[in-house]
């Protein structure tokens, strides 16, 4: 308790102790609506660009100059616009789960709409067939998550560091959470 | 003297200490300490509507949101977006309501108490209802009272120093004496009336 005291935080238990059932259950709704919030505008942004991760982060420096580690891209996936040679598209190889943001560079399209690219990152010397999964030589439509619309510089870095540390986003989290939880509005 | 009286108290109710720099808790330690001593009052009974209320439309959005992330997860996306739209719009609309309900429905009421006549027959509703700008110190407290004829209602404006000790002490007393004081001059007004 005279921990507590000192970092000025023992009011923050005495809130909740003096709380009764109602306001007890209010706080955790509280807590469960902004994550409710957060939840929903990711899945507007999904509904909205058609893409299934609308905001994804650069992760590797292939697409330099365009592109940095960290850079955080804005996708879009409508079917009524097709993918063309020289777009940048982010896609994921099967059986794999980190997304890849490359350049298309070749292209074949059939009568029926069906259609198999080829990518490359801007700063590699080779084409992706490399990166591809065993025996596939070109991507089709369903593994591109979206086209690169629109980015933001150096946002991402928040991101990769999380991952990279996963302890430091559990403490960041749990200390929002904790804080949520027991202060009372 | 607060020694003698915290003494006293803590047989029936822990001493309340708050940190006196933070408004939002001196507001919410002198609505509470305003609720117990109105529930004192001779067959009053806490009624829980309107809290009610609200705390079932912010679970109706939180289960709203939870079930588009179960239907997203089983279902994936392409296949899941009709019914991503509809929890996302009906969140956001459900936001919308909750706001609208904490500004014109609830606006500042803390208690609602249900008094009675002493067989069970609702007598009258008390409805305490308070304000405190942010970085204001005066305490603004409107108890109306409401029978089967009409309404009335009295505010007191005090600055929450006089509630509050030095050590951020809630005086209960203080705010009993203030209560009792408004709730007494409702009470005559009503009795004047008829």
């Amino acid at each position: 308790m005279s921990v507590l005291k000192a970092i000025g935080a023992d009011s923050l238990f005495g809130d909740v102790q003096r709380m009764d059932k109602r306001q007890f259950f209010y706080q955790v709704l509280s807590f469960g609506m902004i994550v409710s919030s957060a939840l929903m505008i990711w899945k507007g942004l999904m509904v909205v660009t058609g893409s299934e991760s609308p905001i994804v982060v650069v992760l590797s420096g292939s697409m330099e100059p365009a592109f940095h580690r960290g850079d955080l891209l804005f996708l879009t996936n409508y079917p009524e616009e097709p993918v063309r040679v020289g777009e940048i598209v982010v896609f994921k190889v099967e059986g794999r789960d980190i997304p890849i943001v490359h350049r298309v560079i070749k292209l074949h399209e059939k009568a029926d709409g069906t259609v198999k690219f080829l990518t490359k990152g801007d700063n590699n010397s080779v084409d992706d067939r490399g990166l591809y999964a065993p025996g596939q030589l070109w991507l089709t439509k369903k593994d591109i998550v979206g086209r690169a619309r629109g980015f933001l510089p150096y946002v991402g870095m928040i991101t990769i560091l999380m991952n990279e540390y996963p302890n430091f986003k559990y403490a960041i989290l749990g200390i929002l959470a904790i804080y949520v939880l027991l202060h009372r509005e | 003297m607060s020694n003698k009286k915290g003494d006293k108290q803590e047989d029936e109710q822990e001493v309340v200490q708050i940190n006196k720099w933070d408004g939002s808790q001196v507001k919410h330690a002198i609505d509470d300490a305003f609720k117990n001593v109105l529930m004192e009052r001779p067959n009053c009974r806490e009624h829980f509507a309107i809290i009610d209320g609200r705390l079932f439309i912010c679970a109706l959005a939180v289960g709203v949101a939870l079930f588009a992330l179960g239907y997203d997860y089983i279902y994936t996306f392409p296949t899941s977006k009709p019914i991503l739209i509809v929890c996302v719009a009906s969140y956001f609309v459900l936001m919308g309501i909750l706001t609208i309900y904490t500004t014109y429905v609830e606006k500042g009421i803390f208690a609602v108490a249900i008094q009675s006549d002493g067989s069970g027959k609702t007598l009258r509703k008390w409805t305490a209802s308070s304000d405190m700008k942010k970085y204001d110190d005066k305490y603004t407290l409107t108890l109306s009272v409401k029978d089967s004829k009409n309404v009335r209602e009295v505010s007191v404006t005090k600055s929450c120093a006089n509630f509050v000790d030095v050590d951020g002490v809630v005086c209960t007393d203080l705010v009993g004496a203030e209560l009792k004081r408004i709730y007494n001059s409702l009470n005559n007004a009503e009795k004047k009336d008829k």
